[in-house]
């Protein structure tokens, strides 16, 4: 399922959170959108998923469907958030039972098919045996991958994800990403997370979205967007050397403006694949 | 581990940095204890005390009264419509304020705050002015013969208007604690509202819910300034138990008011002893899930 | 586009805003709006000078001095026993602690006219403490200190409920530093302590004072009614309301609601301060 973002503008009482913005992405693409705190990223995910309506003139296609004025419970797009939003009260059966239970009663599955589903789900999260548990004695871990689980039930087109492993210790965080780029790979669906760790979107992402203060700065796959940052934003998060006047050659011509290339850089110590890539 | 200071020899107990010297610690608890005695004690221990000072017979023979069981059952009506009628106000009220942010929140948190602040003689008062005899709307109903004041609808209304912010004022703090994200994630899952609201709302906030509702039931039958307005006191009509205990009062009959009072008062306790429970549950609930 | 337009009609997420709002404005208006609308309407209609002339009456006035003058002094008092209660309750462990905390509200929970019936009883000259009061010639039924009785009675909860989370959330390394930099209990008590309670102390004593004003159940027992002497401002609402004077009854009615309206006013204002304080957003 692929998304459409299109002139999509959102603001907070005269803040401008989102400003204009505009996003193509392709139907099992892994993608990550990636900026500060207070770049507007998680706006854009929640406007995707239908927690939060943009302002007039902006629309969300799903594969070609305009969903804008669809509210959330309509649109089928699974959501994980930062801290879970595991239903304190209920036990990880119950959790991912949940949009099981709350479809209308004509389609509802009978109770055993409820119950097979819930397994596979908790099989491919790795978390077979753990239905009795409460989501209290469960490890951050555990219970992003409940989170995981639970967004699946509704066997979602599009995944999007709220810095799935911000609230997590770096070790785990390290294991989740792994199993994250897995798990894609065997399901293959749209998936959008949101992060402001660059490691975590170089290491798992199809194509990085830089974003910032509303607006797209640069989108590409990690090695372009290594090798050609577009501008000082990019260049200063991504803690690329600075553009520089000195180096280049007499013979390659003024760039416009819009695309400018890097001098032949150095090596980055820590990344091999844009010495081999460009 | 807090300053624990060398051992002098001399005073052999070691007088940690952050407490008080034994002796102020006495004055202190004695102080709080003679002010609780007096004002807490002393009070609820005349209650029963003058309710059985002229035996057990008497005590019982005062619920004898056909007038004295009217007050009880017009109490309880009162309170089984106030109560959720005030309910379901708390609920939406508590829905609207705190998951959404719009123009004139404030007003509206403030608003409910109201009874709180004003003397109860005055919430009886503006149903005198609306529905009295001399009210906006005193010839229309005298002429249809509706009585609202002087009459059981009144009485309804006043105890509506005492009690309303305390169902509210139960949930908001707590509803605005624990945030709307699993209300969000339900949303995402494909609930829709009343959904939301019966599956992942109202189990988490219960015992605040509980809490309020304990809290409003009390003050519902315990209301007396603003019913005493509305209520024209007549006898084995219009006598809520409070306005009972008054008329009894009045004609010195103190051992039947204390016997009726004491009923009141051991309300009052249970009403103490659930709240501190719901109360206690209330922030076990919100600590464990916040975890 | 221009990205700062608000849309006029923003939309929610989340459900039943309009359900909810419109519901809750509703009722508010018919129990509240509505009523509280013609106790103004019904004051002006009865002409400024009948409005000053009620107001200023002689007897109401006197009740004034009753109602606002006994009810700070029971605030007063509540202030400071108050913050002991709290302390004690907070800081120390002894048996019955507990209970003795939750009846703390059974001013709350217990209703007024019982409670004015009890401190009638209690103060009585052949009752308990009237009793000891007789022979040093204090009377407490039917006069003033009744009134105080019952009002700081009415109060209590206040600041108690008010102080005691301040002094749950205070640090013990401040005490701490205070102590190794020399301080003795009392002077850490009066420099580092007091200051930072004291926000909640004035919201605590403030909010006991709105409460008292206004009381009515508790008070009418003991009071004796004496004009003059012992009549509260609530009871001559009452007064002119059986002589079916709605508008001086409004007329006084709207001067509490004032007064109420200053006092909530000076509340949030001091809870403002101590959240500030607090460091509470």
């Amino acid at each position: 399922m692929s998304i459409t973002i299109s002139r999509i503008s959102k603001s907070f009482s005269r803040y401008p959170a989102l400003n204009g913005v505009n996003l193509e992405i392709e139907t099992g693409e892994l993608i990550a959108l990636l900026g500060p705190s207070g770049s507007g990223k998680t706006t854009l995910l929640r406007v995707i998923a239908g927690l939060e309506f943009p302002d007039d003139g902006g629309s969300v296609r799903f594969g070609g469907r305009d969903v804008t004025g669809l509210s959330a419970y309509k649109r089928r797009a699974g959501f994980v958030f930062q801290h879970y939003a595991l239903f304190s009260h209920l036990n990880v059966f119950e959790n991912i039972a949940f949009p099981f239970r709350v479809l209308p009663r004509r389609e509802r599955p009978p109770e055993a098919d409820i119950r097979r589903r819930v397994s596979e789900l908790l099989g491919a999260v790795q978390l077979a045996g753990f239905e009795k548990r409460l989501p209290p004695r469960l490890s951050g871990g555990q219970r992003q991958r409940v989170a995981f689980a639970r967004a699946l039930a509704i066997e979602p087109e599009v995944l999007l994800l709220d810095e799935p492993f911000g609230a997590l210790d770096a070790r785990v965080r390290k294991d989740l990403r792994r199993w994250l780029r897995d798990f894609h790979e065997r399901i293959k669906r749209t998936t959008l997370f949101v992060t402001h760790d660059q490691d975590e979107a170089f290491e798992v992402a199809d194509r990085v979205v830089l974003i910032d203060k509303g607006v797209i700065q640069q989108t590409g796959t990690p090695a372009e967007v290594r090798a050609r940052p577009v501008n000082d934003f990019v260049r200063g998060f991504l803690d690329l050397p600075p553009r520089q006047n000195i180096g280049k050659s007499f013979f390659i011509r003024n760039e416009p403006a819009t695309a400018r290339t890097s001098p032949p850089a150095q090596p980055l110590a820590h990344d091999t694949q844009v010495c081999a890539g460009s | 581990m807090a300053g624990v200071s060398t051992i002098n020899l001399h005073n052999p107990v070691p007088l940690s940095a952050t407490a008080e010297s034994s002796v102020a610690k006495t004055v202190l608890v004695g102080l709080t204890l003679v002010f609780f005695s007096l004002f807490l004690f002393l009070p609820l221990a005349v209650v029963f005390q003058e309710a059985f000072s002229k035996g057990g017979a008497a005590f019982f023979r005062a619920f004898g009264d056909p007038y004295t069981r009217h007050a009880i059952w017009l109490t309880l009506l009162v309170a089984a419509i106030a109560v959720p009628m005030n309910t379901i106000f708390g609920l939406a009220a508590a829905w609207s304020l705190t998951r959404f942010r719009f123009q004139g929140r404030w007003f509206l948190i403030t608003l409910i705050d109201l009874p709180l602040w004003v003397s109860p003689v005055i919430g009886g008062l503006i149903y005198v002015l609306v529905f009295g005899a001399k009210g906006w709307f005193g010839h229309w109903l005298m002429d249809r013969d509706i009585r609202i004041i002087f009459a059981v609808p009144g009485i309804v209304l006043a105890t509506v208007f005492v009690t309303f912010p305390f169902v509210a004022r139960g949930l908001i703090p707590l509803m605005e604690a624990q945030g709307i994200q699993e209300e969000e994630a339900a949303l995402t899952l494909g609930a829709n509202g009343w959904q939301i609201f019966l599956r992942v709302t109202l189990p988490k906030i219960k015992w605040g819910l509980l809490y309020g509702v304990i809290l409003c039931n009390a003050r519902a039958m315990g209301e007396f300034g603003a019913v005493s307005v509305v209520s024209g006191h007549i006898r084995g009509k219009t006598n809520t138990l409070p306005l009972h205990i008054e008329i009894l009062y009045n004609e010195y009959q103190f051992a039947a008011a204390f016997a009726v009072a004491s009923l009141l008062a051991l309300l009052a306790l249970i009403t103490l002893f659930l709240k501190t429970h719901a109360e206690w549950r209330a922030e076990r609930q919100l600590h464990e899930s916040s975890r | 586009m221009n990205p700062r337009s608000q849309t006029k009609c923003r939309r929610h997420a989340l459900p039943g805003l309009g359900l909810t709002l419109g519901f809750s404005v509703v009722y508010l208006s018919l129990i509240v709006l509505i009523p509280f609308s013609a106790l103004f309407l019904k004051t002006a209609s009865g002409g400024w000078s009948h409005f000053w002339e009620t107001i200023t009456s002689a007897r109401v006035v006197a009740s004034y001095a009753v109602s606002f003058g006994i009810s700070f002094i029971a605030a007063l008092v509540n202030g400071i026993f108050g913050v002991i209660a709290a302390w004690v309750l907070v800081r120390y462990r002894f048996p019955g602690r507990r209970v003795l905390d939750a009846l703390v509200d059974l001013p709350f929970a217990l209703p007024t006219a019982v409670a004015g019936i009890a401190l009638t009883a209690l103060y009585a000259p052949n009752h308990w403490i009237g009793k000891l009061l007789k022979p040093l010639g204090v009377e407490v039924a039917f006069t003033r200190i009744g009134i105080f009785m019952a009002l700081t009675f009415i109060g209590l909860p206040f600041v108690v409920r008010t102080v005691q989370p301040v002094i749950q959330d205070l640090a013990v390394e401040v005490e701490e530093a205070a102590a190794c930099l020399g301080a003795n209990r009392w002077d850490t008590f009066r420099r580092v302590i007091f200051p930072a309670l004291l926000p909640s102390i004035l919201t605590g004593i403030t909010l006991a004072y709105g409460r008292a004003v206004g009381e009515y159940g508790s008070v009418v027992f003991i009071s004796g009614n004496l004009p003059f002497k012992t009549e509260i401002t609530p009871l001559m609402i009452i007064t002119k309301l059986e002589q079916y004077d709605y508008t001086g009854a409004s007329a006084i009615g709207l001067v509490m609601l004032a007064a109420s309206f200053a006092i909530l006013i000076v509340s949030n204002g001091l809870q403002a301060w101590n959240s500030k304080r607090l460091g509470i957003s």
